[in-house]
């Protein structure tokens, strides 16, 4: 398969900003949503609840 | 510590071990004419040493059940330990090749004692032994603790941290030897790469496996950082090295990869061994340790998301602007610059996080010298991230590439946050895992704390100066239009930069002695064993300390 | 929720976060590498470049082990200044042949990609045998030891074939004459002298690089490695010079 070196750095232009910028509104919505705010600050207290050991 | 092992784990370590001496034996065999034969006799060696180790403990009575009420922490102890030892001989190996650069013939007249082979043979041990045997030893704490689940065997993680460190064993050996790859930062050969991959995937299943075991649903901050570094690292580590070997009995290979396209590909895994190996896995035991030394759940745990995916993937990219201006496409060099401008987001969301998280508690931090470490590498993350983006702009690199700039913006990131945040977390965790009190000296924690920050703060400054001075006088011109200086010139102009360097080295150096006898001394001496025996680390321990130290 | 239940969205979760990973970690690397692997439709060709000799391939794997571009750079970079102290900026074309490059990162020491031939290879000896006999204040190592060591030829035949197999056009009358090569290259009173210009053009600097035509020495091979820098073609001299000339 023959690939042509313009083909390939059109697509490397602009593919990876579009992906850049899909995954950044996507990690913001999830970090952001309200409804997750709950688990978060959940999850950032967790470590620091005592436990004597191992569940499991 | 091979009383703790069932039978059934002790043959499985004696297989393991048999095995592994095999094949230093073949390789013995087959490199008998090439310094790979000398690496076949070294791992030969080191497995039947292991071996004796465990048959001399073969009929100890079997462990109680008793055990697997408690996290499986003795490979973090040993790892800790071996830490230390590599950041003895990594320190005092830099600070040598900078006294060599004062001096050129401190060298004792030979191959193995010159600045081109000590060199790797500094970074190495800094990178992946102290660094690498911190990152081992505190992901298994911090991943049994976050998942309230113990390790699912005892004998994986012994073969993850004893099989690493026979890689960092190979790879320092065979650089005073003379093998090495020439690629910056992933010099080791053909074999010790082969085995470095068989380590890595080993230590990547027993995260999964230890996950799989935990108590809740989600899966605590700090091992999204340790499992991106474990993975990307598998990934670059894969990638850069394919290589062929001149022959099964030669340690010498060819990289399958030439000119611009290994340019790319080195830099791509240069960068970013920075990115996952230096700055990932170190954020993953800063979001633990910071919060539990401080006795305070970190700012924002959405920042830390945020700047967890930014880190994943923007650092991917921004490998190319160590080629700005070189036979390199432009536009990978541009894309490459604008990358690194966007990781300041990421970067300063961590950095932001870990001085949030502090705020309110300036006092713990003012009697705390554990907890000053952790805030000082904070600062210095922030500040490396911030230079390492203005670095990247096409015009200043034309500037600071290849000058000693680039040595201090390295250090800036290395000793000032690496090994801070290291340090910092292995105060905490030490007491912790020896179930101590305290620290063995409070004192002399202080003390590595002012000389890690003075040698650290003498070492950039020099740097900066020498690496400014070199470029400008690289490109300053007369009037007649031709070059004003000499490259011998500016050779003379770095001298006084060259012993500060050295100094400021020095200073962190006997920082990390003060801090490895200190930890042998809490280890060893007995006595001050802490009330609260229990397995999980005391965050109100900070506050003993603070009543201890008045 | 049954235990099984739990298990599985356990699992499911470290799964996807590791499949997240790979696929935000990849893209970068995947778009920049990807299209230099068809760079050759773009940049100029060297059709008359011709690969490093036995002993020059020897030299350079010395100059690797010994770590040599930890401080010297072979990369004149686009700018000015830098081609004005080290010659024609470089050209992608001609590390073609070098596995791996040796770009470098730092120049402790000059650059090197166009030394060759700019000082004489007594010059060559003196400075490698002792920087600071040539050079008062140079910081360079002193490399005496090159001069006493012989240099291992026996396996130059397999080196080559590895080179082959990640593609330099070593010929098998190359690989098959490795080892004489070496020796002729830097004897170039044997009779197998012209063998090597035969396989390698009539440009192949013989000489004998350390002084020493009876001995073959490591110095030979590293000086003569030292002296084809910038010279396996001319590409970039005239790319400069088609610029210049345009302007």
């Amino acid at each position: 398969m023959i690939v042509e070196h313009a083909f390939l750095v059109g697509f490397s232009k602009s593919f990876g900003l579009f992906y850049l910028v899909v995954l950044s509104v996507a990690v913001v919505l999830h970090a952001m949503r309200p409804s997750n705010k709950k688990r978060f600050d959940e999850a950032a207290r967790s470590i620091l609840r005592d436990e004597a050991g191992p569940w499991r | 510590m091979i009383a703790q092992l069932t039978l059934i784990e002790r043959q499985h370590a004696i297989l393991i071990s048999a095995a592994v001496a095999l094949l230093g034996f073949l390789m013995m065999l087959a490199g008998r004419d090439d310094p790979m034969g000398a690496h076949g006799a070294l791992i030969f060696v080191v497995s039947i040493l292991m071996i004796f180790r465990i048959g001399g403990s073969y009929y100890a009575p079997p462990p109680s059940d008793d055990r697997l009420k408690h996290y499986y922490d003795d490979p973090s102890k040993v790892g800790i330990v071996i830490s230390m030892m590599w950041a003895v001989v990594g320190l005092g190996v830099g600070d040598w090749v900078a006294w060599q650069l004062v001096n050129p013939d401190l060298t004792f007249g030979t191959g193995w004692s010159s600045f081109g082979r000590l060199r790797p043979v500094h970074t190495t041990s800094v990178i992946f032994g102290f660094g690498g045997n911190a990152l081992i030893a505190t992901s298994f704490y911090v991943l049994q603790r976050t998942s309230r689940a113990r390790l699912p065997d005892q004998v994986s993680p012994w073969f993850v941290l004893f099989g690493y460190n026979l890689f960092c064993l190979l790879a320092v050996t065979g650089y005073l030897m003379g093998i090495t790859q020439s690629k910056e930062y992933a010099e080791p050969e053909w074999y010790t790469d082969i085995w470095l991959v068989v380590v890595w995937v080993t230590y990547f299943i027993l995260y999964l496996r230890t996950l799989a075991r935990r108590k809740e649903p989600h899966i605590y901050v700090s091992n999204w950082y340790y499992m991106a570094f474990i993975l990307v690292v598998a990934i670059l580590h894969i990638v850069n090295n394919l290589a062929v070997p001149v022959s099964l009995g030669h340690a010498k290979s060819y990289s399958a990869f030439s000119g611009v396209q290994d340019a790319m590909t080195q830099w791509w895994y240069g960068h970013n061994a920075v990115a996952f190996f230096l700055t990932a896995g170190f954020l993953g035991m800063m979001y633990y340790f910071l919060p539990m030394r401080a006795g305070r759940p970190i700012y924002s745990y959405r920042m830390s998301i945020i700047s967890f995916w930014g880190i994943t993937f923007f650092y991917m990219w921004a490998g190319s602007h160590h080629l700005h201006y070189t036979a390199l496409p432009q536009w990978v060099q541009t894309l490459g610059m604008t990358f690194s401008l966007m990781l300041l987001i990421p970067s300063w969301a961590s950095a932001g996080n870990v001085l949030l998280t502090l705020n309110g508690a300036w006092d713990k931090v003012r009697d705390d010298a554990t907890l000053r470490f952790m805030m000082v590498a904070g600062v210095f993350y922030g500040l490396a991230t911030f230079e390492g983006s203005f670095m990247a702009i096409r015009s200043v690199n034309s500037l600071s590439h290849y000058t000693d700039w680039t040595v201090g913006h390295v250090h800036v990131g290395a000793l000032g946050w690496v090994a801070m945040i290291t340090f910092g977390s292995i105060y905490a965790c030490v007491p912790w895992l020896w179930k101590r009190e305290r620290m063995y000296s409070t004192k002399l924690v202080e003390a590595h704390f002012w000389l890690a920050l003075s040698g650290t703060v003498i070492y950039i400054f020099a740097m900066w100066n020498s690496g400014i001075i070199q470029g400008l006088m690289w490109r300053t011109y007369t009037d007649s239009g031709t070059l004003a200086y000499s490259f011998v010139d500016t050779l003379v102009a770095m001298h006084p930069y060259y012993i500060a360097r050295a100094v400021g080295g020095l200073l962190f150096l006997i920082g990390g002695c003060l801090g490895a006898y200190n930890i042998w001394k809490t280890i060893t001496v007995p006595g001050v064993t802490s009330e609260h025996a229990s397995d999980l680390p005391q965050p109100a321990l900070a506050g003993a300390l603070h009543a201890a130290a008045e | 929720m049954s235990l099984f239940g739990f298990h599985y969205r356990l699992e499911r979760k470290a799964i996807g976060l590791t499949i997240g990973i790979i696929a935000a970690a990849s893209v970068g690397g995947l778009v920049e590498i990807a299209p230099l692997f068809t760079i050759h439709q773009t940049v100029e060709d060297a059709p008359g470049m011709r690969v490093y000799t036995p002993l020059e391939l020897a030299g350079r794997n010395i100059y690797i082990r010994e770590g040599c571009y930890a401080c010297h750079s072979q990369m004149i970079r686009t700018l000015r200044d830098d081609v004005d102290r080290y010659g024609p900026y470089s050209l992608a074309v001609e590390s073609k042949y070098d596995h791996p490059m040796l770009w470098g990162s730092k120049r402790t020491g000059p650059d090197l990609a166009r030394i060759g031939e700019k000082y004489s290879d007594q010059w060559h000896v003196a400075h490698l045998n002792n920087p600071r006999d040539v050079v008062p204040v140079s910081v360079m190592p002193a490399y005496g030891w090159l001069l006493a060591t012989e240099l291992r030829t026996d396996d130059l035949d397999l080196h080559l074939k590895a080179q082959r197999r990640v593609g330099v056009p070593y010929t098998n009358d190359m690989i098959a004459n490795a080892a004489m090569d070496a020796y002729a290259q830097s004897n170039p009173d044997s009779p197998q002298a012209d063998g090597v210009t035969k396989r390698y053009g009539k440009a192949t600097t013989m000489r004998a690089f350390d002084g020493l035509p009876s001995k073959l020495t490591e110095m030979d091979a590293l000086v003569a490695y030292l002296q084809v820098l910038g010279r396996l073609t001319d590409a970039a001299h005239k790319s400069l010079a088609t610029a210049e000339a345009r302007q």
